[in-house]
């Protein structure tokens, strides 16, 4: 069918900058809303402490939501996600020893590359063994959950004292002053987000950073101009293994314990977030920084519907139906949007 | 001299694209390709950058034996192609399509000023005033290409081959780049040119080649002979056989079966109206892709974007909907038979009754039997070589494959046939059985059937009038006498007119 | 491309229908030989695996997987990258409904049919909706759904305790045996029987797998093709709360998480079963053995004392060497 359904697709094409903008706006906008009701609902909410509480509630979701964003972006997409962070956070807590303040850097560089492992892998099925992304992914998300389970079969485990720099530095121990001195100013969880922001800028000046859209846009043009598809494939998964390791550190400096099972509800907000941000799911279209406005709007909205005083049972079907209703509703607006648009144009 | 080829051949599954092809190019000249529809023209084009592995045959480039595995390796060693089918990245802005895969590095990032530079200087030649900080989906099709050409152009290449670059271009652009080829001829770039503007080779062109065939069957330089338009004409239609005029003396009884009115659809169908007679065999002609697929796949209900009046039998239809035009019986056998017309992997018996499905009165099971009986007679009837009715369609040969898309249509009473180019990649046997067939079919049932063929020979052979097609248009009708190869030709290429404007 | 395109034909048409014979039930042999070896691997490192009332207890025990593979099955063979990850939480779902309105009297069980019916269909239909006429991926829509589908399930339970009894018929089909054979193997063989006659034999079947082998061909013969994706996946959600009924019969009691981890196996599966998860296939009694395959990969594991860890693991492996078996597209361009 692609066929007969690309040619109605260059006749939209033209109108395409309109549309790239005012999604982009409308996002922005809807986050503005959604920041506004939740500044009126919410007494407290430009206290300091409600603005720590707030940040640490969010950031892991925008981590999680920009690795995804540079998945997606060169054409795939990752239901591992979720496993992979539950993954990490066992391998942190397994190596890590309380009285041994130097096993934390073990943990970290030991963690770091199993970050590493998971997206080489889940790179190598989708880039080099051309398996659809989200079966592949599908598959490895259970890889990733039985290696989880294996480490720490109920949630639990031990860190190091220091490890709470990444959560809230004032009651981290053996921490030097300055490290303190920074964490009074900007929460590390503010950090960990700005790292990603940094590395995805970084990235997004190189070769591969482009070529992620080149990938993503057109997977045969860009290999018809002799760039290694496989290769940069690849390298998106890795960097999205990347986020998902610094929303780790994040977890287990907060929690203290691995956890098998936490990462599972993530996947799927993390990639409604994505989309509520503007990025199409198609791939090759949409900056990864939209996904952070995407986790924020999702965050609001979870917000503003438990000020309702909804009962805790509620809150995975509450969820459930924001992220579907979400999806389906960015999808739907873009539609009508080109629809509206192709027929101004002519 | 730049490139010589000799003696290249190539076969697709069976049937042969070039048989003989041999080609010179000079250091800082345009060659310019020309001929009818499969003539190999195109297949020699993409033998030189790779795209193709030649069956056999050599190619001295630079006065060495050369043999790409993929246009990449091409580029790099000096020539480019700029493909017809575009290859650009639509999500990325006009420089960074131009500069992709050859972007130099500055520091960690990328060096984008002078890849913008670069891009400017080439794009300010092409089409002035283009914005090269666009991305490329927000273009006009036009525009696209001219991209494509400067990617190629960018890379800096001792020969540029351009496939039919101008065909989506308007005539100031075609200016443009007419002259920006002159220029890089006169710093010594050899280019290989191929239109299907007549007026373009003339004026552009050093030298042309000519293909028919399969094979180069003349080679003109203008600077020694001249520019002939009718010798060049006579030498793409061969010795034509102009005078052999039989009249089908059939008489087509003045009732329309199928009217259309004002169909548009894109950039691909003009505008186009026509009526089709009941037992008349109506041609589409053309040279490939002026939109004769896509008029056969709309009038088959294929694009819900359509827009047209249709009346069937004076009934009003609306041919959004595929399941509309089978209800009717206006019933296609597809261009692209492997990927429209068949399921590969299953049987001819299931393959021949699956359109049924889209009637509406079926009983709950299928009654195996009774099918499987019918199948085996469109087996018989069209003599279709297969083991049994249970043999994947897939293992069939194309000829057999053509037969059996046809044979899914025969249960029905067709109103209408719509053929697109069923001729192609069908070996003799096969497709004089499948004429042969139709022809009966049309003269017992007295069935309307319109027919596209790329080869003038079928057009001539069976219909009864021709309607040629450029560019999404209906541009001529020929009939009776006129029906010959010389006139569907030069109406193709539409000489006449083009002369005039060029 | 043509040519490649063109190779293959002639490689196609060279081979003789006896390889392709061969072919075709290549999978097959291998499923059998995958499930022999595993046998064999327990019965070498585990003592007493491989004994009639293991076999029994096996087959028992993959029925379950066997049926919710048929869900998936129907949704792969529509085509378009389809898969349900719902079918496990609907099944939940529908069990917990039901043991309330069954009250363990037989009598109820036409209504708590109705009911299943009813709430599986609900869930298909809102699937194939986004998925066909919003045109989200199949993956993200289910998995929301499941979400949905395990809220739903957390209010309904929340604060109280499940209540009900499946209807004694039900437990006799789901949990105990005529002779030595379980009752849930008749209701698989009665099950596998009905869907090949209508995957075969009807003209619907054959609208299925002509969605799934080549949506252009089948839109151009005039098949609604969104329509025929859509209903999969009705029937996906229909036979899945039909199971959820099964499940409670064989449990007894309806709970919280009861059909939610049948979700991984039954894609497993199918992919097992060597069944084309690009769509227009669908051969359930390949499914079945890739059912008692896993069936038994988990027994192994339970035997060795690896517990949960190692199934999920050795699915996913299972799973992921598979696909690099059957799926991966390493053609050379």
């Amino acid at each position: 069918m692609s066929k007969i359904t690309n040619v109605s697709i260059d006749s939209i094409g033209s109108s395409m900058k309109k549309i790239g903008l005012k999604q982009e706006v409308s996002s922005i906008m809807i986050l503005l809303v959604m920041f506004t009701i939740t500044a009126i609902l919410q007494d407290n909410f430009f206290e300091p402490n409600s603005v720590v509480r707030n940040i640490n509630a969010f950031a892991p979701l925008i981590l999680l939501a920009m690795g995804q964003a540079v998945v997606i972006i060169s054409g795939g997409l990752d239901l591992s996600a979720g496993a992979a962070l539950s993954l990490l956070t066992c391998v942190l807590t397994y190596v890590m020893k309380q009285d041994d303040p130097i096993t934390g850097v073990y943990a970290i560089v030991i963690a770091f590359a199993v970050a590493v492992l998971i997206g080489v892998i889940n790179g190598i099925g989708i880039g080099y063994l051309r398996i659809p992304p989200v079966i592949l992914t599908f598959a490895t998300s259970y890889i990733w959950l039985g290696a989880a389970l294996f480490i720490r079969p109920t949630p639990g485990g031990e860190t190091v004292k220091w490890f709470k720099v990444f959560y809230d530095t004032k009651s981290a121990e053996g921490v030097p002053a300055f490290v303190k001195a920074i964490g009074s100013v900007f929460q590390p969880a503010l950090v960990l987000v700005l790292v990603g922001c940094l590395i995805w800028y970084v990235i997004s000046k190189t070769k591969i950073g482009r070529y992620i859209y080149a990938v993503g846009s057109s997977n045969d043009s860009a290999y018809a101009t002799g760039i290694n598809t496989a290769k940069v494939q690849m390298m998106a998964c890795i960097i999205n293994s990347v986020f998902i390791f610094l929303a780790a550190l994040f977890f287990v400096g907060q929690n203290q314990s691995g956890d098998a099972r936490m990462g599972d509800p993530m996947t799927l907000k993390a990639i409604a977030a994505v989309v509520v941000g503007g990025i199409a799911l198609t791939g090759g279209r949409g900056s990864v920084y939209l996904a952070i406005v995407g986790a924020l709007i999702l965050s609001f909205v979870n917000k503003i519907i438990f000020f309702a005083d909804i009962p805790n049972a509620y809150q995975t079907l509450v969820s459930g139906l924001i992220i579907i209703v979400a999806i389906a509703g960015s999808v739907a607006y873009s539609y009508i949007n080109k629809k509206a648009v192709g027929k101004e144009s002519k | 001299m730049i490139l010589e080829v000799k003696g290249v051949r190539k076969c697709f599954g069976g049937v042969v694209a070039l048989s003989d092809g041999n080609l010179v190019c000079r250091l800082g000249k345009i060659t310019g390709l020309l001929g009818a529809n499969g003539s190999g023209k195109s297949t020699i084009s993409k033998i030189i950058t790779g795209v193709y592995n030649a069956d056999c045959g050599e190619i001295n480039y630079n006065g060495q034996c050369v043999k790409y595995k993929n246009p990449n390796e091409a580029r790099l060693d000096g020539i480019a192609m700029v493909f017809q089918n575009l290859s650009l990245i639509p999500d990325l802005t006009v420089w960074q399509n131009i500069v992709l895969g050859a972007e130099q590095k500055k520091g960690i990032g990328l060096d984008n000023k002078s890849a913008k530079e670069i891009s400017e200087k080439i794009i300010n030649k092409l089409h002035p005033g283009l914005d090269i900080n666009k991305k490329v989906n927000q273009l006009n099709p036009g525009e696209m290409q001219i991209v494509e050409i400067a990617k190629a152009i960018s890379a800096e290449p001792r020969l540029l081959i351009l496939d039919e670059p101008t065909a989506a271009l308007e005539q100031a652009q075609v200016k443009n780049l007419f002259q920006y080829m002159r220029e890089l001829a006169n710093q010594g770039v050899s280019m290989i040119f191929t239109s299907h503007r007549m007026w373009e080779v003339m004026e552009i062109c050093d030298d042309v080649i000519i293909f028919r065939n399969g094979e180069n069957v003349a080679s003109i330089d203008f600077a020694e002979e001249g520019k002939d338009a009718d010798k060049i004409i006579s030498y793409i239609t061969g010795d034509a056989k102009k005078s052999e005029c039989e009249i089908v003396d059939r008489e087509i009884s003045g009732e329309a079966v199928l009217s259309i009115k004002g169909m548009n659809y894109g950039k691909h169908l003009r505008d186009i109206s026509f009526e089709l007679k009941k037992g008349e065999v109506l041609g589409i002609g053309g040279l490939a892709g002026q939109g004769q697929n896509e008029l056969l796949l709309a009038l088959a209900g294929a694009y819900p974007d359509m827009k047209c009046e249709a009346e069937i039998n004076g009934r009003k239809i609306k041919l959004t909907k595929p399941v509309n035009a089978v209800r009717n019986s206006i019933l296609l056998v597809p261009g692209d038979r492997q990927l429209e017309g068949l399921f590969l992997k299953d049987s001819v018996y299931k393959n021949t009754i699956f359109p049924k499905l889209a009637l509406k009165r079926q009983p709950l099971f299928i009654p195996s039997k009774k099918y499987r009986m019918e199948c085996e007679n469109i087996v018989k009837t069209l003599s279709i070589k297969t083991h049994t009715i249970d043999t994947p369609v897939g293992t069939l040969s194309g000829g057999n494959q053509q037969k059996v898309v046809v044979g899914k249509w025969l249960s029905f009473d067709i109103n209408v046939l719509l053929l697109a180019d069923p001729a192609k990649g069908v070996d003799i046997g096969a497709k004089r059985d499948l004429y042969q067939y139709i022809v009966d079919m049309v003269k017992e049932k007295n069935t309307s059937v319109i027919l596209y063929a790329s080869d003038c020979e079928e057009l001539i052979q069976y219909c009864d009038r021709v309607l040629i097609m450029y560019e999404g248009q209906i541009v001529d009708s020929l009939e009776g006498c006129n029906i010959n190869e010389d006139e569907i030709i030069s109406a193709s290429m539409c000489v006449k007119r083009t002369m005039e404007v060029g | 491309m043509d040519t490649m395109k063109n190779l293959n034909d002639m490689s196609i048409a060279q081979k003789g229908s006896l390889s392709v014979m061969i072919d075709k039930h290549k999978k097959t042999i291998v499923a059998f030989l995958l499930i022999i070896f595993l046998f064999i691997l327990g019965e070498v490192i585990v003592s007493d695996f491989l004994s009639v009332g293991q076999v029994l207890l096996t087959i028992k025990l993959s029925s379950f997987i066997a049926l919710f593979a048929l869900c998936q099955m129907i949704v792969i063979a529509a085509g378009g990258g389809g898969l349900d990850l719902s079918v496990g939480f609907t099944a939940t779902l529908t069990a917990i409904l039901t043991a309330v309105i069954m009250d363990g009297k037989n009598e109820n069980l036409l209504l708590a049919i109705l009911v299943a019916l009813a709430i599986g269909a609900a869930v298909g239909l809102a699937n194939g909706t986004l998925v066909s006429y919003v045109k989200l991926p199949p993956l993200v829509v289910t998995m929301a759904m499941a979400s949905i589908i395990q809220g739903i399930i957390n209010v309904y339970t929340a604060g109280k305790s499940i209540t009900g009894k499946p209807a004694p018929i039900l437990q006799t089909l789901a949990a105990q045996s005529t002779g030595v054979f379980p009752n849930i193997l008749f209701v698989l063989i009665f099950m596998a029987v009905v869907v090949m006659i209508i995957l075969n034999k009807t003209r619907w079947g054959l609208k299925l797998f002509g969605v799934g082998t080549n949506e252009t061909n089948a839109y151009l013969s005039g098949v609604d093709v969104k329509t025929v994706r859509m209903v999969a996946f009705v029937i996906s959600g229909a036979v899945a709360g039909l199971i959820g009924l099964l499940l409670i019969g064989n449990m007894g009691t309806a709970f919280k998480d009861m059909g939610s981890s049948y979700v991984m196996p039954s894609i497993a599966a199918v992919v097992v079963g060597g069944v084309s998860l690009a769509g227009g296939e669908g051969n359930y009694f390949r499914v079945i053995l890739g059912s008692i395959f896993l069936q038994t990969l988990t027994n192994l594991l339970v035997a060795l004392g690896w517990g949960d860890a190692g199934k999920w693991l050795g699915f996913g492996i299972v799973l992921f060497v598979l696909l690099i078996a059957y799926v991966s597209d390493r053609r050379k361009r």
